[in-house]
């Protein structure tokens, strides 16, 4: 059996598999597992190209982001995990990653969780303690980020290459992920109601990636650069950061206090962006049953537990959830973060909306760095993207 | 004897002189090589925009695999990083807290663009970078590394410069197959709708385009005819070319006024389909989900395929339209019995298969023979076309008339019973003895009738040949009876059984 999965663990991703294999190799020992890792972009590539008979090696498990159901549905790669095993359930899993595992608008189910992760504010203690006595009160809005990243810059002037933010975009480039929570803080969404029409061209929206994009055009976060990558919290060149969980794993692992916040309001109150990662078995997959036992052997609330705690993401069935956010008091803010978190719509088009979105930032950095940047040529950008969205809704509905 | 030096670059070029498939199947190999040659932590690969000052990463190597990447870093801001790197072949970052090396690698590949409508195909250097690197902060690269790090970076340079050869030949060797396989897969399809419906099939498969769509349009080009397609779940689609949206139509003079297209960021491509003056239509393909860009391989070999489509479809249309001008009898526009008899199994077939029932009418012009004896064969032919001219108009469009010979014509009436078949029979008989003949001596107008026979699947019988016989039997108690009339078989049955041999047609001439 092979899995394609992607490396959301850090620097360990084959050492995390290797264990995880193990202990299910334990249980099922005539199953053999290969393991391949792909990035976001190379797995979405691969995702058109499955069903292409002449594909060199056919995975049978794969590892995606939750949202992308409705896109493997439609493109007919994914078995009907509700057909498979009418017995598999979704009873124990968290409510916000329920929708994401069915074919839209039905009880089909066609991915299954794994984990998921949320994002917040990370700061350094000793750093914020410069220039702010309560960082919980000043940093609830974007305002006061702002604020304190200004107060930051001032105190550490003399610190080359410092940047009161640190880019968690791990090209160092803008990022969607990072904007979605001052979308989502003024009450925006991607689309309408109905998910007719697109909302990207609002002035709302222009806005709500505006008040993101501020963080580099003031040069309070570093874009495009090599300094940008992890690392600069840790040299002390960075006191803030907007991560998922995963993403300040290095700092616990060097005992820095970093303290975690919701993510500043940019509007009426804080968002966080959930990510979760869903597995799908192949419809052309030789080993769907051997497949299916493993899905299922990742739901077990004692793989969960820990294989959350091996990537320091979180567990996506409450029976694991639970005792991993009770086992530590750091971890109580979370559930605050959880109940203002947001995930992206599951709808065939939303891989391709994210990848479009993603173009218009890169554009954005690069005009930055290249002092060339405008609001309207933001805007033009924006409003050129929602003609293309709303094309994509009138080819692929649902 | 070798010296350290040369033994390494002996042992690399060993390792790595393959013949590789791709530039990632060549990375897998020489990173992992250079990883532990070094003793590195990662190494990376990056193609370099020399333009945009952006190094686009490839793949990374880390401790236990290799991985495809796809993420651009500028370097804009460094202008004496980049200085040195670009002069002196290497260049050491100091904004890490460890030690991180860029090898600079220039190769030469094959490379096509796209210059007025036309794809040109050329060499190009290509300039790649490496980036090697060690997490211990004093573990700094020597001079000698720093060499020998370049030396093996020329030979990396060279196999590149191979394998992209090798590829491109390799890339173009599997398009023509491809292509060449759907040729030989549409020449073999009987029928045009299938032989296209297995070409966009077998093009959506071959080069991963998320949607397919080939637009006939009428010879002009002026209007779509019908768009077939096939999505990304790999359905075909059928619309009618009045169904589609303007914008959609649209596109038709767009299309016809340039050559091939590329749109969208090179993720649409639009192919006209034109012989000299006669436009066939229009293909599309389609990556807008997936915004995967097409090559421009593919775009040009499609383009070549397009005119062989184009010529195809040409031909086929007019080999449909003789093999519907065969299909059809000259004088009266009906179709031929060979026609009918393929028709009428399959619909039996269908029946059978669907538990659909059926009806069959036989019918003649009463008097036929004795209306050419007496007006000619003009008149006669004239007759045959007014009827058939009324048995077309009272039809439904699934129903399947015939001329079967002389006067004696067949209607098969498929999902139809005998009550609705006498109705149709009815209406028949009433229209057509509103048929006056043209003959001007004639002191009172002679009016034509016909008889009718029907039978009826699966009452009457099961088989095509039953049915005829049974619906030819009905026909006959007709004439007993003194025609311009119609009968259900199982309605006459007793008297088909009594009825003598005797032949109808020697009783008096028709009314007037």
């Amino acid at each position: 059996m092979i899995l394609w999965v992607m490396p959301d663990s850090g620097a360990k991703t084959m050492e995390d598999y290797a264990t995880l294999v193990a202990l299910f190799k334990k249980e099922n020992p005539s199953v053999d597992v290969s393991v391949r890792v792909f990035t976001r972009n190379v797995l979405w590539r691969r995702i058109f190209t499955l069903k292409d008979p002449t594909h060199e090696e056919m995975p049978d498990l794969i590892q995606i982001p939750h949202y992308w159901t409705a896109l493997i549905v439609k493109a007919g790669i994914a078995e009907n995990l509700s057909q498979l095993d009418p017995g598999l359930s979704l009873t124990d899993c968290l409510v916000p990653l329920k929708e994401n595992c069915y074919r839209p608008g039905t009880k089909d189910m066609y991915s299954y969780p794994w984990w998921f992760d949320l994002s917040a504010l990370h700061y350094r203690a000793d750093h914020l303690k410069l220039v702010s006595e309560h960082p919980e009160e000043d940093l609830k809005t974007w305002e006061g980020l702002l604020a304190i990243c200004q107060a930051l810059r001032e105190k550490f002037s003399d610190v080359s290459g410092y940047y009161p933010m640190q880019n968690s975009d791990w090209r160092g480039s803008l990022s969607m992920r990072s904007a979605l929570p001052c979308m989502w803080s003024r009450g925006l969404n991607f689309f309408t109601e109905d998910r007719a029409a697109t909302l990207v061209g609002s002035k709302e929206f222009k806005e709500a990636l505006h008040d993101y994009i501020t963080l580099a055009l003031k040069e309070y976060m570093p874009i495009l650069r090599e300094r940008g990558s992890l690392g600069t919290i840790v040299s002390g060149k960075a006191s803030m950061m907007i991560s998922r969980k995963q993403g300040i794993s290095m700092f616990s692992a060097r005992r820095m206090r970093v303290r975690t916040l919701p993510v500043p309001a940019a509007g009426d109150k804080s968002a966080a962006y959930l990510s979760g990662m869903n597995w799908f078995i192949s419809t052309f997959s030789q080993h769907k049953k051997e497949a299916l036992q493993f899905v299922k052997f990742c739901a077990r609330p004692d793989i969960q537990l820990r294989y959350a705690r091996m990537i320091e993401a979180f567990p996506a069935f409450e029976e694991a959830f639970e005792p991993f956010i009770s086992s530590s008091p750091r971890l109580q803010v979370y559930r605050e973060i959880l109940s203002s978190a947001h995930t992206l719509p599951n709808m065939v088009i939303m891989g391709t909306v994210m990848e479009i979105l993603k173009r218009v930032l890169a554009v954005c950095a690069t005009q930055i760095v290249e002092n060339r940047f405008t609001q309207a040529s933001l805007d033009r950008e924006l409003d050129m993207t929602a003609k293309e969205i709303e094309f994509l809704l009138s080819i692929y509905k649902g | 004897m070798f010296d350290k030096k040369s033994y390494t670059l002996y042992k690399f070029h060993k390792q790595i002189n393959q013949s590789f498939q791709n530039k990632r199947e060549l990375l897998e190999c020489a990173l992992p090589v250079l990883r532990d040659l070094f003793k590195l932590d990662r190494v990376y690969f990056f193609d370099w925009q020399q333009e945009r000052a952006i190094l686009s990463l490839k793949m990374m190597c880390k401790k236990e695999y290799c991985m495809d990447m796809q993420e651009d870093i500028s370097v804009a801001n460094e202008p004496a990083f980049l200085r040195q790197l670009l002069q002196q072949g290497v260049a050491e970052t100091t904004d890490l807290s460890y030690p991180a090396l860029y090898v600079l690698i220039r190769w030469l590949r094959p490379t096509m663009e796209l210059k007025a409508g036309e794809v040109h195909s050329f060499m190009r250097e290509k300039v790649g970078v490496l980036r090697l690197e060690r997490f211990r902060k004093n573990r700094v690269f020597t001079n000698a590394e720093i060499d020998l790090i370049k030396d093996l970076g020329q030979e990396i340079s060279h196999n590149l410069h191979n394998t992209e050869i090798d590829q491109a030949k390799n890339q173009r060797l599997s398009v023509s197959t491809a292509l060449n396989d759907l040729s030989t897969i549409f020449a073999s399809s009987l029928r045009l709708n299938d032989g296209l419906e297995l070409i966009l099939k077998g093009v959506q498969r071959y080069f991963h385009f998320d949607r397919v769509h080939l637009y006939l349009t009428n010879s002009e080009g002026t209007r779509i005819k019908s768009v077939l397609g096939v999505d990304i779940s790999g359905q075909v689609t059928q619309e009618s070319g009045d169904s589609l949206r303007e914008e959609e139509k649209q596109i038709l003079k767009e299309v016809f006024d340039s050559s091939a297209t590329y749109r969208a960021k090179r993720s649409v491509i639009y192919l006209p389909l034109k012989l000299q003056r006669t436009k066939v239509g229009f293909l599309t393909f389609d990556n807008i989900l997936s915004r995967r860009k097409i090559g421009y391989l593919d775009f040009i070999s499609l383009q070549q395929f397009a005119s062989q489509m184009a010529l195809t479809i040409d031909n086929a249309r007019l080999f449909e339209r003789v093999q519907e001008l065969s299909n059809y009898d000259e004088l009266t526009k009906l179709p031929v019995r060979r026609y009918f008899n393929e028709k009428f199994a399959e619909e039996i077939y269908r029946s059978k298969r669907f538990g659909l029932s059926l009806a069959l009418i036989i019918m003649d012009i009463d008097w036929f023979k004795q209306i050419n004896d007496k007006h000619g064969h003009q008149i006669g032919d004239w007759a045959l076309k007014a009827v058939s001219k009324i048995i077309r108009s009272s039809l439904r469009q699934t129903d399947v008339p015939c001329r079967f010979g002389g006067d004696e014509m067949m209607i098969m009436l498929p999902r139809t019973n005998s009550e609705e078949a006498k109705v149709i029979a009815r209406r028949l008989q009433e229209r057509i003895r509103e048929i006056v003949l043209p003959d001007r001596n004639a002191v009172e107008p002679e009016h034509l009738s016909i008889s009718q026979g029907i039978s009826s699947f699966p009452s009457d019988a099961t088989t095509a040949e039953e049915l005829l016989e049974k619906a030819d039997q009905a026909l006959y108690v007709v004439k007993q009876r003194g025609r311009g009339d119609f009968a259900v078989y199982r309605e006459v049955v007793d008297q088909v059984q009594q009825t003598d041999t005797k032949d109808a047609d020697e009783k008096p001439a028709p009314q007037k």
